[in-house]
């Protein structure tokens, strides 16, 4: 202990310098593109929050009249589609973005350019997604959006059509930079840090890209068939032409299922690095938690039918969806055994970031628990769409990945920011957060077993659902109270919080080995590793464990950086020089989108026709602009052209 | 994806530039994760035609029609799509040649290898917008019904089975007879060849930006790892048509 | 197919596996598989419907193999390639089997 605290009070030096739009909008900084992901993630988060706050007033008391049902119908939809696509997504890209190419002791992505692409595409998507609230109203057809109901005779408006383009620009987004996190992972760490000693936020992020590139494809394919169902008549999904509803199911969920772990698993891994730091011991059975997540990740490809027992597919069917489903209770069950492990017996400190993981362990297995329930195809056909569905994915969603991220928030805000959260404000906000999540999700399990269906806009009284629904909006309150306390304590703390050392919370990873915030080429000195913790052992020598092979290892050789952009040799590090071309080239993505939703509708004029195809004529002219800067830019950076 | 700044800044990998952690080129590896990604796109593509098609033959067997108005046997034809194969593994051919030239920086004959394979590509997305207008104007169209020319014994033959008009609706217009049949067939097909022919397309651009890059800066090292990803992307684009080839067109 | 240029083999040297002399081999191999298929089709009368369907998934594949194989060097390239690779591809063909299976109509499976 007293070791580390000798090293802590000193804090880095930092160079103030003057904030530079440029500097941010043609960034390929990992860190940057990071910081640009969270607070992106986190404005939606907000926007999010409001529709769900609007949709709760509306349900707060039987036949109201607050919101129209058609209103109601698109905030339902884009609440879901924000939370999934814009909000957990995002952020777990975000946060993996900033810390996952420090803590294998790189200095970018494999991709600097491809990750700014990335970010930008993600937020022209964000863009076209919310666009449709100006021009004649979002999708309201439920974020799975079952067909016949997303065909142009049931929506006849271009709700839908932004929906599919806003997702596939973020599709393809999230494609790019899973590819990216994966050639980082494999191909970019640092000498010694081999698969077997990555954190396991490395190890999450790693698996969680695979999912994706795996997962994706599938829902593009289904996407584009529903949009040339839409704009070209071609009735993949319409049943009175001769498509087939229920291969929409299968199509979405082949996706979907995936899609719900790769919005948990990264939390997961964030939870993993967490909690063994404020137990103050190494994470109890390293393997199990890592590859109880590739199982996760598998299992998760075979099991996307238990969505539809409501759709009657027959006992083999069912059964083997069932059957698959309750076995991915197994590896996570073996999580939640070894992080309850890492804690028995620790050092425990009682930060809001151990809080909060604390937190998420207990509301995800509530959430899991439910889930196992609705693996039962008798149980499911009995609850599905009703209000326990919206019971048990807010557990997982909310009490899971939202919790875990602020878990994940309070960890490394003081890494990102170089300024540590108010930790007394921050128990405060958790324990409401807690409380109202509670009061807010619970009643609902109660409220589906009553028989309330999900995604109605309003209620009869006398059903025997008022009270329960109004304690609900009562919740939402206490549950957007507990973000705005998080949001001032953001402000307060990035102004006058304490200034945050290297490593203020006495952790074992590389990414507290560098300065808070980290210079742009994060480190000075590639570190060499020997052990799953390097800066523990660096710490802590004498503690240092047996490695997995019986033999005491020497220390990993690593020291605490207070480098700077000044440092000497610094100036020897060559990094990626600032581009707009990622931007422009995701904006042409974005005005090329915009244009093709307009290019068949046959109720629009031809202005608006035309327009359509200027709009896609520039986007395309754009795109190739773009390529082209970017490869002359690229060259320019060659790693053979002169720069050793 | 074409290029990226790779392992520009990693590390302290003086003797070794191109080489990360796994000890393999990033691009690369980046690029195959991709093509890993794409078999599933294609792989949703070419199941939803199998399914569809499926309805369509049991629905034609179930009344005894399948003969006569099978849409697989009734319009793709084998001997251009034969010569569309050809074309396309030719330019795979010609592809690894071009990539073994460059790697034995013979730069001729890497020219003279990329200028066929482009050419090839060209002549294949050629052959198949033939195809598109050729089936166009045959009846299959990216809508939910064929409607098949009919010879006249085959309209006789129809027309004494006295088929449900929501399976087969038989019209006669003077010597020209035609079947209507409900079916996605075309839709499909359409949509699954479309996205390969896109495929092919971006391939063409792909090869072709290599071709000028490599023609104007002949001397930079990173030329035959600039090829190689280009080429790997194009037999992919093979590949997908040695599936759509026996999966659609033959079985 | 094997009249290849010999100006070009003597720089296949360490790395570089095969000669294009090989690759030409391949090129031919595959020129003979798909005409094979081709005959298969024409004559598929010939042959019982499963006899049809097995000899044309074997001509595929041997194609498909032969393209990644050795167009592509995914034999004797570094593993992860592999890896990368053939992960996704068990998983397409998995689903592509299993959607066809969900959509076969067979009772206890579509209804």
């Amino acid at each position: 202990m007293a070791i580390a605290e000798q090293k802590l009070t000193s804090t880095a030096p930092t160079t103030k310098e003057s904030f530079q739009w440029r500097s941010w909008l043609a960034t390929v900084d990992h860190k940057k593109i990071g910081i640009i992901y969270i607070i992106s993630a986190f404005i939606f988060f907000i926007i999010g929050g409001i529709e769900a706050m609007l949709m709760r007033v509306q349900l707060g008391t039987p036949n109201s009249t607050f919101l129209s049902a058609d209103l109601y119908n698109q905030l339902f939809t884009m609440h879901a589609t924000t939370m999934v696509f814009l909000v957990v997504m995002p952020m777990n890209v975000g946060i993996g973005n900033y810390v996952v190419p420090l803590m294998i002791g790189a200095r970018d992505m494999a991709f600097p350019r491809l990750n700014a692409f990335s970010v930008w595409l993600f937020l022209g998507g964000g863009f076209l997604l919310y666009l449709s609230f100006l021009t004649g109203g979002a999708t309201n057809v439920g974020w799975f959006a079952y067909a016949p109901l997303t065909q142009t005779q049931f929506s006849p408006g271009q709700g839908v059509d932004y929906w599919i383009l806003g997702l596939g620009l973020t599709g393809v987004a999230s494609i790019a930079g899973a590819l990216n996190f994966i050639v980082t992972v494999l191909n970019m760490r640092a000498p010694g840090m081999t698969i077997n000693r990555m954190p396991l936020f490395v190890w999450m992020n790693v698996v969680v890209s695979f999912i994706l590139i795996f997962a994706f494809p599938t829902f593009t394919v289904a996407s584009i068939q529903l949009l040339f169902d839409r704009q070209f008549g071609a009735a993949f999904f319409n049943p009175a032409l001769g498509g087939d509803a229920v291969l929409w199911q299968h199509l979405f969920w082949f996706f979907g299922h995936p899609e719900v772990y790769i919005l948990i698993l990264p939390v997961m891994g964030m939870i993993s690095e967490v909690l063994p730091v404020y137990s103050r011991k190494p994470i109890f059975g390293y393997s199990f938690v890592a590859f109880s997540g590739v199982g996760i990740g598998f299992l998760g490809f075979i099991v996307w039918a238990h969505h539809m027992f409501g759709t009657g597919m027959g006992p083999i069917a069912n059964g083997f969806f069932a059957a698959a489903s309750m076995v991915i209770a197994i590896p996570t069950g073996v999580k939640i055994f070894n992080w309850i492990a890492t804690m028995w017996g620790g050092d425990v400190r009682l930060t809001t970031s151990m809080l909060y993981a604390i937190g998420f362990i207990s509301m995800f297995i509530i959430g899991g628990i439910s889930g196992i329930t609705l693996a039962s195809p008798p149980i499911d056909l009995q609850q599905t769409d009703s209000y326990y569905v919206v019971a048990h994915f807010h557990y997982v969603l909310f009490g899971g990945s939202i919790l875990g991220l602020f878990a994940g928030a309070f960890y490394w805000f003081p890494k990102m920011t170089g300024r540590m959260l108010d930790e007394k404000l921050g128990k405060a906000q958790f324990w409401l957060m807690l409380i109202s999540m509670n009061v807010t999700f619970f009643p609902m399990h109660i409220l589906g077993t009553e028989g309330m269906p999900r995604r109605i806009y309003t209620y009869e009284s006398g059903m025997g659902w008022e009270m329960w629904n109004f304690i609900e909006t009562i919740g939402t309150f206490f549950l957007a109270f507990s973000v705005l306390m998080f949001i001032y304590n953001v402000l307060v703390s990035l102004r006058s919080g304490e200034v945050a050392s290297n490593d203020p919370w006495d952790a074992a990873t590389l990414e507290w080995v560098v300065p808070s915030p980290p210079p742009s080429y994060n480190f000075l000195h590639i570190p060499h590793v020997t052990s799953r913790r390097p800066l523990w052992d660096a710490k802590y020598p004498h503690t240092t464990a047996d490695d997995h092979h019986g033999e005491k290892s020497a220390p990993s050789q690593i020291r605490y950086e207070y480098s700077h952009e000044d440092s000497p040799g610094a100036k020897e590090i060559h990094m990626p020089t600032l581009t707009f071309m990622p931007m422009v080239l995701s904006a042409g993505l974005t005005v090329a989108a915009l244009g093709f939703i307009y290019i068949n509708q046959a109720i629009l004029g031809l202005p608006i026709r035309t327009a359509s195809y200027v709009f896609v004529a520039i986007g395309i002219v754009m795109v190739f602009y773009a390529i082209r800067g970017w490869v002359l830019d690229s060259r320019r950076d060659s790693p053979y052209l002169g720069h050793h | 994806m074409s290029s990226s700044a790779g392992q520009a800044h990693h590390g302290e990998a003086h003797q070794k530039p191109l080489v990360g952690s796994m000890g393999v080129d990033s691009r690369k590896l980046g690029l195959w994760a991709f093509i890993g990604s794409e078999t599933l796109f294609f792989a949703t593509l070419i199941v939803t035609h199998l399914i569809f098609y499926a309805r369509t033959s049991n629905t034609l067997s179930s009344v005894g029609a399948l003969e006569l108005l099978d849409p697989r046997l009734g319009y793709l034809a084998i001997e251009l799509t034969t010569v569309l194969a050809t074309l396309l593994l030719a330019s795979s051919l010609t592809m690894v040649l071009a990539l073994a030239a460059s790697k034995a920086r013979d730069w001729k004959r890497f020219r003279i290898w990329q200028l066929a394979t482009i050419l090839l590509g060209a002549s294949f997305v050629g052959g198949q917008i033939y195809e598109f207008i050729h089936l166009y104007h045959e009846g299959l169209k990216l809508a939910p019904a064929f409607e098949m020319h009919l010879s006249h014994e085959a309209h006789k033959a129809l027309t004494a089975l006295n088929l449900d008009p929501s399976i087969v609706r038989l019209k006669e217009a003077g010597e020209h007879a035609t079947a209507l049949v409900p079916s996605l067939f075309g839709v499909t097909f359409f949509v699954m060849t479309g996205f390969h022919g896109l495929h092919v397309t971006i391939g063409i651009i792909w090869l072709i930006a290599i071709y000028v890059k490599v023609s104007r800066f002949p001397e930079s090292p990173e030329n035959p790892m600039d090829i190689e990803l280009g080429g790997l992307y194009w037999h992919f684009v093979d590949l997908v048509w040695v599936a759509i080839f026996t999966l659609i067109y033959l079985i | 197919m094997a009249d290849h240029d010999s100006a070009v083999t003597h720089h296949e040297e360490h790395h570089e596996a095969h000669g294009t002399g090989f690759y030409w081999q391949v090129g031919g191999v595959l020129a003979v598989v798909t005409a094979a298929e081709v005959a298969a089709f024409v004559y598929r009368d010939l042959f019982g419907h499963v006899t049809f369907l097995t000899l044309l998934f074997i001509l595929m594949f041997a194609k498909g193999i032969g393209v990644v194989l050795y167009f592509m060097h995914l034999r004797g390239d570094a593993r992860i390639f592999q890896f990368v690779f053939i992960v996704p591809f068990t998983f397409a063909v998995s689903m592509v089997l299993g959607f066809l299976v969900l959509f076969s109509h067979h009772v206890g499976i579509a209804g």
